[in-house]
């Protein structure tokens, strides 16, 4: 059986510190984003101020359609495109920012830095009255501290059983992320994030004025997280550290009497091959110092120290 | 001979006792279910026909298979007689075939054997799954009224209603007049479990036995229907139920929705003038909406009529309709209902049903929430105040 998926409650800044993904199962599997406070989202509700849409197609067969929504907690960009003719006709109307209820899926991407920039597609958008817009919000953080309290539980009785959640109303669901945001990311600040709940609370309370969505908001947040379990390798031992290093010096080398000042991959394997490192050896040692971010390789067959 | 008494071919058995024997049975039992098939022999590649099914007799259930049936006149309900059926085992229960040697006819149901209310178990409503039979409850009476209904040719009157323990809550449909009132606690056994659209129904005949009793410790039926709203996780895992209450924001409508034509004889939505079962018909204009509702949990589709949509959306089915004539576009309405409905926070009670799509409620209120701004300012910053 397949349900529709729940539109969890979250607000922007929670968008904004979510950057693990994970695989749904089922024949054509849902992505689910999952934020380090137990959501596990692949829909998404959210109130704010929505600004002003800017036209981001390439094409006018390909309308694409973005506009930030900003709460009280930070900002998001919202985009729709001819894929989703009812929000996006909504977000090209308006003439001013204006508060706004959106529903839609959620979206990352991650760029090779690491770096993560999630964005909502819109299903749904409505411009609201402020009251609406509000009694939205604390909708939402409502949820949001039912989460944070439920990570509390799940860290200090880890048997927590589903059916003991379920009697008390607590959808299964919940408890899954909330495991699977614990292990994924195991040292967020939970409580900063709750200051910053204060913010969103006071805005319910109508103690602040709208969320600007003008507001330059960065890009991108900091959040210490754990990728999904890999194999870890075990630290390189001192062998592997002297060929590091045979490697680097036969890099900078090359790179000094380049003309473009990078490193030409052959020459540096031709290099430390007459030193007797060769194959899966230099190959494993390059990837070691790529992952490091010692060493990059922005042109293919161009090595220089990062 | 063995020493096993052997039940002679004259006397009827009751499902309950019956043995794996090679001497025929005779009994008398209701069809709980059937579905008819062709079996297709290896030898000459012939067809012959067969009905496999379940039947009852309100001691047990067994499986059935009919070899050449008649053609029609099988219904489920049915109460028949069997004489010299044989008696097979699969899976270490007995079923009971009917073949050439058998004289299967219709019986009436007052020669069903008699259960006596104390020798059933007892059960709970929330333990009752569909064909489940020869069992006795206790419960309280939370709805009940007369409805006149069709059945093949004739008219007949079916008391439905709802019944409820601590445990849960049960559709009732009673083909007999039991005299069953709101608020009354009543002991019933003779009584079958049936699915019907999904859910599970209680379904009480001639033969039922009601006893009212005390119930010191049934529900209140008021209490029952205003039972303070759950999530709808909690409504999808447990497939509806018979007096769900949610509350969420409405995100999406479904079609069809706003301006539809139905079927003036069966109601039936009419696509492109044609009704499904009645062909070429003269639609009627009916206003409704199929709301999914989401409380971040979960979501729900909710089926509200036209009274609810011209409420919610403050357009009548006229207005709509006039509105038709000057932009004459469908599918705007249906934007413009949306645009009416869209983030609204509604709280419905009524009676879910599931299938692969997921609960739908066909509700009995939808009540437009209004959230009490200050009051939920405070709790939140005590909520978030505590673990400063």
């Amino acid at each position: 059986m397949s349900l529709r998926e729940p539109a969890w409650r979250v607000t922007a800044r929670e968008l904004e510190s979510s950057l693990e993904e994970e695989k749904g199962e089922g024949e054509r599997p849902a992505t689910y984003l999952l934020s380090p406070f137990a959501a596990r989202m692949s829909r998404v509700l959210l109130a704010g101020n929505l600004s002003l849409a800017e036209s981001i197609g390439r094409e006018e067969s390909q309308a694409f359609w973005r506009a930030r929504l900003s709460d009280p907690t930070g900002a998001v960009a919202v985009t729709a495109g001819s894929f989703q003719p009812r929000a996006m006709a909504q977000l090209r109307s308006a003439s001013a920012p204006r508060p706004a209820i959106v529903v839609g899926k959620v979206h990352l991407f991650r760029g090779r830095d690491g770096v993560g920039y999630v964005s909502v597609r819109a299903e749904a958008v409505r411009s609201v009255a402020e009251a609406e817009e509000r009694a939205a919000l604390a909708d939402i953080v409502r949820q949001t501290l039912d989460r944070l309290d439920l990570l509390e539980r799940v860290e200090k009785e880890p048997g927590l059983s589903e059916e003991t959640l379920r009697q008390e109303g607590i959808p299964t669901a919940w408890l899954r992320a909330a495991k699977e945001s614990r292990s994924r990311y195991p040292n967020v600040d939970r409580p900063a994030f709750r200051r910053e709940l204060g913010n969103a609370v006071r805005r319910v309370a109508g103690e602040s004025g709208p969320s600007r969505a003008t507001l330059p908001t960065p890009p991108t947040v900091t959040v210490t997280r754990a990728p999904p379990p890999r194999p870890s390798s075990p630290a390189p031992s001192a062998a592997e550290r002297a060929e590091e290093s045979l490697f680097l010096d036969q890099l900078d080398e090359v790179a000094d009497v380049s003309a473009d000042g990078y490193a030409d991959l052959k020459e540096v394997l031709s290099r430390v091959s007459a030193h007797g490192l060769v194959g899966e050896r230099t190959e494993s040692i390059l990837n070691r110092l790529e992952e490091e971010g010692v060493i990059e390789e922005p042109i293919v067959g161009k090595l220089r120290r990062a | 001979m063995t020493a096993e008494p052997t039940p002679s071919p004259s006397t009827e058995t009751r499902l309950r006792d019956l043995r794996l024997t090679s001497s025929p049975v005779e009994f008398v039992a209701r069809v709980v279910t059937f579905e008819r098939r062709d079996v297709t022999r290896k030898s000459d590649g012939s067809r012959r026909p067969l009905i496999s099914g379940l039947l009852s007799d309100g001691t047990a259930t067994v499986r059935f298979t009919w070899w050449d049936p008649p053609r029609e006149g099988i219904e489920r309900g049915l109460v028949l007689r069997a004489v010299g059926a044989e008696v097979r085992e699969f899976r270490g229960r007995p079923e009971v075939t009917f073949s050439w040697k058998t004289r299967v006819g219709p019986a009436s149901p007052a020669e069903l054997p008699q259960v006596d209310a104390d020798e059933v178990p007892f059960r709970t409503v929330r333990e009752l799954r569909p064909a489940d039979e020869g069992f006795r409850i206790e419960v309280r009476v939370v709805r009940i009224a007369a409805k006149s209904v069709t059945v093949g040719t004739e008219r007949r009157v079916v008391h439905e209603g709802l019944v409820a323990d601590r445990t849960g809550a049960i559709a009732l449909s009673a083909w007999s007049d039991f005299g069953l009132k709101v608020g009354e606690a009543v002991r019933i056994a003779g009584g079958y479990v049936r699915g019907f659209r999904g859910r599970p129904q209680f379904v009480l005949d001639e033969r039922s036995i009601v006893v009212r009793v005390a119930g010191t410790d049934l529900p209140d039926p008021a209490q029952l229907l205003a039972a303070p709203p759950c999530s709808i996780a909690q409504v999808e895992d447990e497939g509806g139920g018979e007096t769900v209450a949610v509350e969420g924001i409405v995100v999406g409508l479904l079609p069809p929705s706003g301006l539809v034509f139905r079927c003036p004889t069966c109601q039936r939505s009419v696509r492109s003038g044609i009704c499904r079962v009645h062909g070429q018909v003269d639609g009627r204009a009916d206003l409704r909406a199929r709301i999914v509702l989401d409380d971040g949990t979960g979501a729900l589709t909710v089926n509200a009529n036209r009274a609810d949509t011209e409420r919610l959306w403050g357009v009548t089915l006229e207005e709509a309709q006039a509105r038709l004539r000057n932009q004459p576009d469908p599918s705007l309405l249906e934007e413009q209902l949306l645009e009416a409905l869209l983030g609204r926070r509604l709280r419905v009670r009524g009676v879910g049903t599931n299938d692969e799509f997921g609960v739908t409620l066909t509700p009995e209120s939808i009540d437009r929430v209004d959230i009490d701004l200050d009051a939920a300012a405070e709790e939140l910053s005590a909520r978030l105040g505590e673990r400063r």
